[in-house]
């Protein structure tokens, strides 16, 4: 049951889509996998919107270079380990929410561990291995995984439902190369952050249409959003029906 | 025939925008990606690797369906038909 402060607190996206549907967020648990520029405007957008746990999983500290564009983080927090920044202003945002911060890089260990018991998986990494292995993870728990990334003015989204949709190695087979620094204009994470954070909304309660095999894709120079529509391939190594008669 | 070519993130940057490529009747994929890669250097680069293979993680659409790079060789093509070469971004 929502206290009347709730109540009050969620009144204007309660008028939208009413209480049954703000107490599944109140009873949902999501786990953000990395707290930059992605994971920042994800988790701000997650606690207002009253998730009743935000895990949040990072194992960087803040950056000067980091600022341009991880919104959470401010100028005294550089050296601070960023789940621990993101924490303390998501608590202030919400304090009726579960803000849980994990200091660690997700690996193939620790990956069944850091996102153990979530509704919810968001990719806010900044690099394909470690994606992979989310997606695999998501998978085997059979929890959805709402992946995002950015680079320039260009960003991508998608969510993954185990066992329905495209997952992340049947749409992104090879992955793109690394760059030592991916140049990232602020603007860019956080209008695919908050892309991901809708996506996050509107399956917990239930609500619209999900980005379900079809990649959104954002072009930030021509200020225009496409989205593609992918499919699950059975050959896939990660999902495909296929995948056990390959060597 | 002509052939309409949609580009996105650094491809787009690299060519130029979209493309509207005139190419031989009943050309595959890889010929209308060799002609893409033709219309500059640059674009040149972004498609292909050094040793001319079309670089492995562009995802490659044909009006609205995904195609495996390999079949890129044998999928026909016809006049008014749409491409598609998206590169994923990484960043986060």
């Amino acid at each position: 049951m929502l206290t009347d402060r709730e109540l009050e607190r969620y009144r204007r996206q309660i008028a939208f889509f009413g209480e049954e549907a703000q107490e599944r967020l109140a009873n949902a648990r999501v786990v953000i996998v990395g707290a930059g520029g992605l994971g920042c405007p994800v988790a701000l957008y997650l606690a207002a919107a009253g998730v009743g746990e935000v895990r949040l999983v990072d194992g960087d500290v803040v950056d000067l270079t980091n600022l341009n564009r991880q919104v959470l983080h401010g100028d005294r927090d550089v050296g601070r380990a960023k789940v621990e920044s993101a924490a303390e202003k998501l608590r202030a945002q919400n304090p009726e929410i579960t803000v849980v911060a994990i200091r660690a890089t997700l690996d193939e260990e620790n990956a069944a561990l850091l996102v153990d018991g979530a509704d919810l998986i968001v990719d806010a990494t900044d690099n394909f291995a470690a994606r992979y292995i989310l997606n695999r993870v998501a998978l085997g728990a059979r929890v959805p995984l709402i992946h995002g990334a950015v680079r320039g003015f260009d960003g991508q989204a998608t969510t993954i439902i185990p066992g329905r949709t495209a997952c992340l190695e049947c749409i992104f087979p090879v992955a793109p190369p690394g760059e030592d620094v991916i140049p990232v204009v602020g603007t860019t994470p956080g209008i695919i952050g908050l892309v991901q954070a809708n996506e996050a909304i509107k399956y917990i309660t239930g609500t619209g249409d999900l980005l379900a095999d079809r990649l959104l894709v954002w072009d930030g120079r021509a200020a225009t959003m496409t989205t593609l529509p992918v499919n699950r391939q059975k050959d896939c190594g990660a999902c495909g029906i296929d995948r056990h008669s390959r060597r | 025939m002509q052939v309409r070519v949609r580009t996105f993130a650094r491809l787009r940057e690299a060519i130029g925008g979209d493309l509207m490529l005139e190419v031989p009747e009943g050309a595959t994929m890889s010929r209308l990606l060799a002609a893409v890669g033709e219309t500059s250097e640059q674009a040149g680069e972004a498609l292909f690797e050094e040793n001319g293979d079309l670089r492995a993680y562009v995802i490659l659409m044909h009006n609205g369906r995904r195609v495996r790079r390999a079949e890129a060789g044998t999928r026909p093509l016809a006049d008014g038909d749409e491409v598609a070469l998206f590169p994923p971004v990484a960043g986060g």
